[in-house]
């Protein structure tokens, strides 16, 4: 074995040039799969991180029956008593927060806006002060200030402000039906403009105070959710089986999801897009795979006659075998490690500053939680796999050349010219 | 001992079939030094390949120290060609990447003889051939002679029983051709190795102690001398 890797090893300086040209080929394939794959796992880091943080938090509760009927946003399935909930859950440590959410109609008035107009709306209606110890909205302001409790007051995300062209200090009026069916009219001033960096938020997010619509909606010590916030290094889903218990506890009539359950549509989506990238990857490594395939072709058709040499000598094919899978193994390695080293150094970038895809996403809904910068994210286990892929599947590609060298007979070898 | 009895060996060019040995019968004694001879394509080296286990036979049968070819298969043959036999190029067939020490060193590599005996019988056999000094240099750094040199050094080194040589000197020039010789034959006489090496060059044959004539595929003569 020992002569084996020696001439392994020196056969990878026989010839230097095409040695180099396929370790860069394979070096290059990495590199793009590292770079390629941080990108994908710091998107998606953050856009499960920007989800939790701005659109479902870690846990809600919800009515029965809530969840089959999302879509309409019925006000007539609620939590009762949801002040009483949202005290028990933080007496077990859990920072929870009610919300009503109620499609609307927003009217534009000329004065304002320049044009009379209306468009359907999802309104969300929070408690001022608990909320923010379950979403993250506070960074988030990037105009006037958050809605006080008791005011007829509005936070509108940034890309909505833009396409109405809506600014601080404008009146809306919400036209909804309340608990009940009954129409209800609100006249909101719009006191604030938030830039979140959930693209999804922004591009929707219309927030007034709790209680103030409470008392329009006649939802008054009603909720149609309950939001918790759970730490990172939490499992959510053992989190949230002791908050089905604790809520069981407190009375019937209540479901508790997570935000996988919440963002199924978004993680099904995710799965895709991971799927349609690992082809994009796969053709990355297939494109490496031939180059050194087409390589290790080349060196055994040169090396026919040697190799012919030494099975008359004695060597077995096991032994041929090997020695041109270390030398591909060789390549591999000296390409892994350049291609390794490269992405690395240019993930450093990708960490730290991003790629904008800003121009993208504000016209596009591709499903990421993710406003404008993509950032990568530095993955042990995926730079090792890589690194082991690059040698692995180099030594691979080898085995189909030599093994058709090995069935040529003897004499041919040592006649191939 | 070589029992080679009414070998046949057939090739197929397309849709003919040469017939490149028909029934080709010789016994070869232990520790001879005999040439194979004839012009091309009289099948000296279809018949020194089948003696050396790496071609098969289409008929008869060869027994080397009482062991049928025939009978064994692509394992044992390789087992017995590691342990047994030693080969002589024409092109000499070096690693152009190993030097002159581990072209040789390497057939004891392959039969996991301990390091220590490796260099000791390596720096021997080196010695033996003219190549004292030279163990390091590449094949690319030697002369064709030297070379070979190499080349017998490999066949030697393992203390095989037979030497096989395909046309030794037909790369070679005439005075360095015969330098091979000689060293060929000291060879034979020191370690009684048996030599059997083709050839069409009339001076090689004078040096052969046994002289086979084949031509179309068939002995036309067999003279002792």
């Amino acid at each position: 074995m020992k002569f084996l890797v020696v001439l392994a090893c020196k056969n990878l300086t026989r010839y230097k040039r095409r040695t180099i040209i396929t370790a860069v080929t394979i070096a290059i394939g990495l590199m793009l799969f590292i770079l390629i794959d941080s990108i994908l796992i710091g998107v998606d880091r953050e856009s499960v991180r920007n989800l939790k943080w701005y659109e479902t938090s870690s846990v809600r509760i919800m009515a029965t029956g809530y969840w089959e009927d999302r879509l309409m946003l019925p006000l007539d399935v609620s939590i009762d008593d949801p002040y009483t909930k949202v005290q028990l859950l933080r007496e077990h440590g859990y920072d929870a927060t009610p919300r009503i959410m109620f499609a609307a109609d927003l009217i534009l008035y000329s004065e304002d806006f320049g044009e009379d107009g209306n468009l359907p709306v999802q309104v969300t209606a929070v408690d001022t002060t608990l909320d923010n110890t379950v979403f993250r909205f506070e960074d988030t302001l990037l105009e006037g200030r958050f809605a006080e409790s008791g005011k007829n007051e509005l936070v509108i995300g940034s890309w909505m402000a833009e396409d109405l062209q809506a600014e601080v200090g404008y009146w809306v009026t919400l036209v909804t039906r309340g608990n009940g069916g009954f129409f209800e009219a609100m006249d909101m001033q719009i006191v604030g403009i938030v830039n979140c960096p959930n693209p999804n938020v922004n591009r929707s997010l219309l927030m007034v105070p709790i209680d103030t619509v409470a008392d329009y909606l006649a939802m008054e010590n009603l909720a149609t959710e309950i939001d918790i916030a759970l730490p990172e290094s939490a499992d959510t889903d053992v989190e949230a089986q002791a908050i089905t218990r604790l809520m069981a506890e407190s009375g019937k009539g209540t479901t508790v999801m997570t935000w996988k359950d919440l963002a199924g549509d978004y993680l099904a989506m995710m799965q895709a897009e991971r799927g349609g990238s690992s082809t994009m990857l796969f053709l990355v490594f297939l494109i490496a795979a031939v180059g050194i395939s087409n390589t290790m072709l080349m060196v055994i058709n040169e090396r026919t006659r040697e190799l012919g040499m030494m099975r008359a000598l004695g060597m077995d094919d096991r032994s041929i075998h090997w020695l041109f899978m270390l030398e591909a193994g060789g390549i591999g390695l000296l390409g892994s490690s350049i291609g390794v080293a490269l992405g690395m150094l240019a993930n450093i970038y990708i960490v730290q500053e991003g790629l904008d895809f800003g121009f993208f996403m504000r016209e596009m809904d591709m499903a990421y939680r993710v406003q404008s910068i993509f950032r990568g994210a530095w993955s042990l286990r995926s730079i090792l796999t890589t690194f082991f892929s690059g040698i692995f599947l180099s030594m691979l590609v080898a085995w189909i050349p030599t093994r058709r060298a090995i069935r040529m007979d003897i004499p041919s070898c040592l006649r191939h010219q | 001992m070589i029992q080679v009895q009414n070998v046949i060996r057939n090739y197929k060019a397309g849709e003919t079939v040469v017939k490149a040995l028909k029934g080709v019968s010789l016994d070869i004694g232990d520790g001879e030094f005999l040439s194979i001879a004839g012009p091309s394509g009289s099948g000296k080296t279809t018949l020194l390949n089948l003696i050396g286990c790496i071609d098969a036979l289409d008929g008869g049968e060869i027994t080397i120290e009482g062991q049928p070819v025939s009978g064994m298969d692509k394992k044992t043959k390789t087992e017995f060609r590691r342990n047994n036999l030693g080969f002589i190029f024409q092109t000499y067939n070096l690693i152009p990447v190993l030097s002159a020490y581990e072209n040789v060193s390497f057939v004891l590599s392959i039969l996991n003889i301990p390091e220590k005996e490796i260099e000791e019988r390596t720096m021997r056999i080196l010695k033996e051939v003219g190549l004292e000094g030279m163990e390091h240099r590449r094949p690319d750094r030697l002369s064709g002679g030297q070379q070979q040199r190499i080349a017998i050094a490999r066949a030697l080194v393992k203390n095989p029983k037979i030497v096989l040589a395909d046309e030794p000197t037909a790369n070679l020039d005439s005075k360095t051709g015969e330098e091979i010789l000689k060293l060929m034959k000291e060879m034979n006489r020191k370690y009684h190795t048996t030599f059997i090496f083709s050839t069409h060059d009339s001076m090689v044959m004078d040096y052969a102690a046994r002289l086979v004539l084949l031509h179309d595929g068939q002995i036309v003569s067999d003279e002792r001398r």
